[in-house]
């Protein structure tokens, strides 16, 4: 299960209009437990209205640096952004899982390589964590860095980035390209493949790299490695992450409980699955959700059976039901509604679930 | 802004997921399966080689035994830490099922999943001596290499890593099998004709292991990213490269 520890909030720093960099001090016991690796998240939880809401935000420091910070872009309804743009303040208490996540290469000191980093808008804060370690960390290596922006005061770290381009003169560059706002065509509009193109054969230099970083929006992403691939580079050496705002984190409303009265010993089942409704009767006892969804053809997703996997989740829409094991559910997503199928008998009449949600 | 929807479709188009928090649900159901599926079979695979150590007639044999069933268990390690990080108990999930436990040799399984855990069904048949188990492990080793490098391109980009590290260690497993099988036709007739009779017994079974033709679920797992060569183009494949073995050294 989870765990989540305290983290002291030391210092907010306001980085752009709607952005904030939050610096965070474990306890001194945890201290090891928050040491982390370039381009790693934190996944924080804090409770809106009664419900809680966990959200992930890429840590922006270098390795080397001793600190811990984390960047958080608002996002339009995103009710954990706003609250920590808007309210959170220095001596506050935030509760963080230990550092997750994979986007990153393993450093090799003696290395000469060639990295390639691509960040939309707040998709900057995995990779400056990966610029400033890996610059500090492989001495004959660099890094070129095209970062894409709505417009000149969106751009995040942008004196963090000028001071490393000055620290690491001729090892780190960056392009800016942004919506609005620039003269020069090809450095104006958005990150798509024919930008791509472009840049590739005028100004970046594709060719050779050893590793690409994207971060951004989905969109961003998908021009960068097409025009990338069209260019020869294979997909081992595209590195994705999917920037940590692209879920706006609004907490959603917990299924509605419906209790029902217990009239007789079977039940109406209707289960969601890949957008397709399907009714049946099953017994309260004696089947589990996930085993009547089989019995009745229903191609439903499932490992262990034991509740211990979680690969049957599924979330209950309508209805009431009951799990005889849950090893792997956490009391929020249980809250929720979510309920593991192959240990979920209904309690009520009618139930309704759905595996898309 | 994303939500679901567009996570499929950015999927569908190639793209890449490097975290559970951006795994839609269906998704995330269908990555589990497959690294369930993977875990288990590795388990399952490395707990029945264990009893056949004994079984090696020299050391080297049992040496190349004991480091097949070493790294299967650290590859269905590896994944198995992934599969936690999307909330699988994972100490737990170690001890929920009898790994070693082995169905009549004779019962017909078919390509039905079974109950239990999620092994590929050629890893419920036992094992009967040091030859059935060496080409057991050359059929299943080719067709784990077919099958994982078609998996290293999955849309998860931390699976596809794991597959892709685990890949030569799998291809050193199958190709310890071939210096076996060598060994043992060189060892006299009695022994080639145990080993041919079961390459015989198991080259079906794994067959079973490709999945049939035309797989509905196929078609989604492909839309997810999570699987690229059809069923029928892997097996294909790996036909090719049983028959050619075959052909060189029984």
């Amino acid at each position: 299960m989870a765990q989540f520890y305290p983290l002291r909030v030391t210092d907010i720093k306001q980085e752009t209009r709607d952005s904030v960099v939050v610096t965070l001090e474990p306890s001194p016991k945890h201290k090891e437990d928050f040491s982390f690796i370039q381009g790693q998240y934190l996944t924080f939880r804090h409770t809106f209205e009664g419900e809680e809401l966990r959200r992930s935000y890429s840590i922006c420091a270098g390795r080397d640096e001793g600190v811990l910070r984390i960047g958080i872009k608002k996002v339009e309804d995103g009710w954990f952004s706003s609250w920590a743009n808007e309210e959170l303040k220095t001596g506050d208490t935030l509760e963080a899982m230990k550092p997750m996540g994979n986007f990153h290469a393993p450093l090799r000191p003696n290395a000469a390589h060639r990295y390639l980093g691509f960040a939309g808008g707040s998709g900057i804060t995995p990779l400056i964590s990966i610029i400033r370690t890996v610059l500090a960390a492989e001495p004959q290596s660099t890094f070129s860095l095209v970062y894409a922006n709505r417009s000149a005061n969106s751009i995040m770290f942008r004196e963090e980035l000028e001071d490393l381009k000055n620290a690491y003169m001729g090892r780190f560059n960056i392009t800016h390209i942004l919506e609005s706002e620039s003269d020069i065509d090809l450095f104006s509009g958005r990150l798509t493949r024919e930008k791509c193109d472009a840049l590739f054969g005028r100004w970046v230099n594709v060719d050779g790299a050893d590793l690409v970083f994207i971060c951004g929006p989905e969109l961003m992403m998908l021009a960068v490695a097409d025009a990338l691939k069209a260019r020869g580079l294979d997909d081992s050496r595209i590195k994705f992450e999917l920037f940590a705002s692209a879920h706006p984190g609004k907490a959603k409303k917990s299924a509605a409980s419906i209790r029902g009265a217990a009239s007789d010993e079977t039940c109406s089942a209707t289960v969601i699955l890949d957008g397709v409704r399907r009714e049946f009767k099953m017994p309260k006892q004696g089947q589990s959700v996930l085993e009547a969804a089989l019995a009745a053809d229903l191609d439903a997703p499932f490992a262990c059976q034991a509740g211990v996997c979680s690969t049957c989740r599924a979330k209950i829409i309508e209805g009431e039901a009951e799990m005889e094991a849950n090893y792997a559910l956490e009391d929020y997503e249980v809250e929720r509604g979510y309920v593991l199928t192959c240990q979920c008998h209904p309690l009520s009449d009618k139930i309704v679930i759905d595996y898309d949600q | 802004m994303s939500d679901d929807t567009s996570l499929m479709e950015y999927l569908a188009k190639g793209g890449k997921l490097s975290s559970p928090d951006n795994a839609p649900s269906r998704y995330r159901a269908e990555l589990m399966r497959q690294m369930a599926s993977f875990v288990d079979s590795e388990m399952a695979g490395a707990a029945g080689f264990a009893d056949c150590i004994n079984n090696g007639p020299g050391i080297t044999e049992r040496i190349a035994a004991s480091r097949i069933v070493l790294e299967k268990f650290d590859h269905a390690k590896r994944v198995l830490k992934l599969m936690g990080e999307f909330g699988a108990n994972i100490e737990r999930y170690e001890i929920i099922h009898p790994w070693a436990a082995r169905v009549g040799r004779e019962e017909d399984l078919g390509a039905k999943r079974q109950a239990g855990d999620m092994r590929l069904n050629v890893f419920h048949y036992p094992l009967e001596g040091w030859e059935d188990a060496v080409a057991m492990n050359v059929l299943m080793g080719y067709a784990t290499i077919i099958q994982l490098a078609d998996l290293s391109n999955s849309s998860y980009q931390p699976l596809a890593e794991a597959f892709h590290d685990i890949l030569p260690s799998e291809r050193r497993h199958a190709e310890l099998g071939e210096e076996g099988v060598v060994k043992i036709v060189k060892s006299g007739r009695a022994a080639r004709e145990r080993i041919a009779v079961s390459f015989d017994y198991w080259r079906p079974r794994a067959a079973a292991s490709f999945g049939g033709a035309g797989s509905p679920r196929f078609d989604l797992l492909r839309k997810m990213g999570l699987r690229h060569e059809s069923n029928r183009a892997l097996r294909d494949a790996w036909e090719n490269k049983i028959d050619r073995f075959i052909a060189a050294t029984l």
